[in-house]
């Protein structure tokens, strides 16, 4: 008897008190069916309103148009990205430090061009299924790059003899439950050891409509790698590649860096001049064709995915050749450090 | 509203420390206001050069004529002024028919604090050893003139390791011994007026599988000031040992801490509390006395720690490392007091223990400090006189000296100002 009374009171005030200052939460609610009932009721509410609004500014955004004045402002969504918390890592452009610390870093001879790139493959002890594949489309995207069987030598020896035959990296693809889940690429002579964790990997058959890679060095682009960690991490990647991109070649290969997860495409792609009016001309191969002479055109650059995808999260950075026991890291990923959801370290 | 949480760090007490990293620069951080102070990078001397790397450094931050010295790459050892960080003196430790500097780097510094009360000269003495272990001790004379100063007018040179690295080197509070330990090096203690050894460190048997770990020590310090006879030392693998001179040649007690190599010890005051720092940025504190870890630090320490430094008033530590911060962490609660991002890995912290706040008016302070400034070279000796605290100042520098040089206290000034008129 109390109760339902209570739940009628509840009910009431809610309608009641609809535009006032306090509201009954549906969660205050004991009662499931009519705290669902609630919930949906308040949810139908929400959604009018939005599609209210958002009609109204689609209206408003016409009217201007056809009235030839500028329409609206649009708002800005809030994403995650957006509200990142700030972070004083930062690489800044006018950072004299930085530029210093990047010449003395262990990436500077390779990417000042004063030695190539020279990448050794291999993988954990026991490799199976979809690892080899794996392997053997990565040594078709990264130029200059061998694969040499494991065996069972230790790791520290892998690295002396890969310093002794003149690699500059070493990759090492690890392996759990038949799924190449992890990667360790280790700077030579005494780089940096960064460990990532690989998952969503889609092989070069899977993907739809795949194109077939040509053996053109390709460019690299590498996106959002903003803070000091971020830009290191960069230059790792970067270093596995030559510097001297062949644009004619046009294929490249992307390393997009979005909440600490690293995404890596590799597409060839094409410049092609899309006109309103006229008939469709297929654009030439070079970048510089932007001076097209059809009037109407736009010119936009299709894209065909070819070879892997695949993202790769950082576990760990260490200072030095992989060495688990005696290493020191630069940095180390503790749950501690995630303070919010909006902190990213990359 | 996003689900956000900023840790609020409680300020600092006044500190001022130095930092030195992998590209050569000293860097100064001070925290100004008595309480809730942020620490700022207020100074950065030398240009970035990585072949300038600092490896060690070592203060001596008496009240008058403090020195800092540090140890680059290359067998470069410099002398500078704390508090402007003008260069005093450059040594080359390159030894004539030694071997190259590239391979035998300077591992451990230490200048020594008592010296010779001479106004007109004084000379210091330094403890340097490299990782093949040759250690010297030499006495140079820095004379008022700053630009330039003789150099070592007596050194010692003698190797304290037949084979292995040095990778760890102290010396006690009295300055008579010296402690080495390294990679394949057991921890050496050596009387330093009479240059011998007198003791070794024997390394713990082979465990229940037959398995022996070689020697690696990684840091080590001495446990207190007075008393040279116990000492812990940090090893390779992730082991702590507290080693007693006067009861055996084995640890006393040794213990384990997580999983990364000890990269850091410092000592606390009372004599039996330590603070380690290892590989992979773990900082705690420990009861020597019993072994018991006290506690560990959180504060998101992502990279190795390199150094820690403890002031020697206020219950302050900072640690340092490759993670780029340097941050400040209250002992007793063990939490950060702040961070400060300094942009390269850094390898040592020291603290310069002679820095407070005083709020003076700036108008009264002007018209002398423009006649001190100049003679402030000249005037380094006469202010040995009276002990100074180096106090916050506020007017602006005049002349061409890049970093603002302190204020001295009011009464030396006058005198001091007398003194030149």
């Amino acid at each position: 008897m109390g109760a339902k009374r209570k739940k009628r009171e509840e009910v009431g005030g809610d309608d009641e008190v609809a535009g006032g200052k306090k509201q009954i939460l549906p969660s205050m609610i004991k009662n499931k069916d009519k705290r669902s009932a609630v919930h949906a009721k308040l949810k139908h509410q929400k959604k009018i309103e939005k599609r209210k609004k958002a009609k109204a500014r689609e209206a408003a955004e016409k009217r201007a148009l056809e009235l030839g004045e500028e329409p609206p402002v649009k708002a800005i969504p809030r994403t995650i990205e957006n509200t990142r918390e700030f972070d004083e890592t930062v690489c800044k452009p006018d950072d004299e430090e930085l530029f210093a610390g990047n010449d003395a870093d262990e990436f500077s001879s390779i990417l000042n061009r004063k030695s190539d790139p020279k990448i050794l493959i291999t993988t954990c002890r026991f490799n199976s299924t979809r690892g080899p594949a794996f392997i053997s489309e990565l040594l078709s995207v990264i130029p200059n790059a061998h694969y040499y069987k494991r065996g069972t030598y230790d790791l520290k020896k892998i690295v002396e003899y890969a310093k002794i035959k003149d690699f500059t990296s070493l990759i090492v693809v690890h392996t759990n439950r038949r799924e190449p889940d992890a990667l360790l690429i280790i700077g030579l002579p005494d780089g940096p050891t960064a460990h990532f964790k690989l998952s969503k990997l889609v092989l070069h058959k899977d993907v739809k409509n795949h194109g077939n890679p040509t053996s053109h060095i390709p460019e690299l682009v590498l996106n959002n790698f903003t803070t000091r960690l971020g830009h290191r991490i960069g230059r790792m990647i970067q270093s596995l590649f030559p510097q001297a991109p062949n644009f004619r070649g046009r294929r490249v290969v992307t390393f997009h860096n979005q909440r600490d997860f690293i995404f890596f495409r590799h597409h060839r792609y094409i410049f092609e001049s899309k006109e309103s009016k006229q008939g469709d001309t297929k654009g030439n191969k070079d970048k510089d064709a932007k001076g097209e002479k059809s009037s109407q055109g736009k010119v936009v650059a299709r894209l065909q995915e070819c070879g892997p995808r695949f993202t790769l999260k950082l576990i760990n950075l260490q200072h030095g050749t992989f060495d688990t026991k005696g290493g020191e890291y630069e940095w180390v990923h503790k749950p501690e450090m995630d303070t919010s959801r909006r902190r990213f370290f990359l | 509203m996003p689900r956000t949480s900023t840790l609020e760090c409680p300020g600092c007490p006044p500190i001022r420390a130095l930092t030195f990293d992998v590209l050569g620069l000293v860097k100064v951080t001070e925290a100004r206001s008595k309480e809730g102070g942020i620490p700022k990078v207020v100074d950065r001397w030398g240009e970035p050069d990585s072949s300038k790397c600092i490896l060690a450094a070592s203060i001596d931050d008496r009240k008058s004529g403090p020195l800092l010295a540090i140890a680059r790459e290359g067998g470069l050892i410099e002398i500078l002024n704390p508090l402007n960080g003008h260069p005093c003196l450059s040594i080359s430790n390159i030894i004539d028919n030694g071997p190259e500097p590239g391979d035998d780097a300077i591992v451990g510094l230490h200048l020594f604090k008592k010296q010779n009360l001479d106004l007109s000269s004084r000379s210091h003495t330094l403890l340097t050893c490299t990782t093949k272990g040759n250690a010297s001790m030499r006495s140079v004379e820095l004379t008022s003139s700053h630009a330039d100063s003789t150099s070592s007018v007596s050194s010692r040179t003698w190797n304290v390791c037949a084979s292995g690295n040095i990778l760890c080197s102290q010396v006690d509070g009295n300055e008579n011994y010296a402690l080495f330990g390294g990679k394949g090096v057991e921890v050496n203690v050596w009387d330093l007026e009479q240059g011998t050894k007198i003791w070794t460190a024997k390394s713990p048997p082979k465990n229940s599988l037959g398995l022996f770990t070689p020697t690696w020590f990684t840091s080590a310090t001495f446990l207190s000031k007075d008393d040279h006879r116990k000492f812990v030392a940090g090893t390779n693998s992730h082991q702590v040992r507290l080693y007693d001179i006067s009861a055996q040649r084995r640890p006393v007690i040794s213990f384990d801490f997580r999983e990364t190599p000890i990269k850091a010890v410092a000592e606390d005051q009372d004599g039996y509390t330590i603070y380690i720092g290892n590989g992979s940025g773990d900082l705690a504190s420990v009861d020597m006395r019993t072994g018991k870890l006290l506690g560990c630090f959180l504060g998101k320490c992502s990279g190795s720690i390199r150094s820690i430094a403890r002031h020697p008033e206020l219950p302050v530590i900072a640690s340092c490392g490759l993670d780029s911060y340097l941050r400040f962490w209250d002992i007793k609660t063990r939490k950060v007091l702040s961070a400060v991002f300094l942009k390269q890995p850094l390898t040592n912290v020291v603290f310069d223990s002679n820095f407070a706040e005083e709020e003076v008016p700036s108008s009264v302070v002007d018209p002398p400090t423009e006649a001190q400034n100049t003679n402030e070279t000249q005037e380094s000796d006469e202010e040995e006189v009276q002990p100074l605290k180096r106090k916050k100042k506020s007017s602006k520098h005049s002349g061409s000296k890049k970093p603002k040089p302190k204020k001295r206290s009011k009464k030396a000034q006058d005198e001091t100002v007398d003194d030149s008129s």
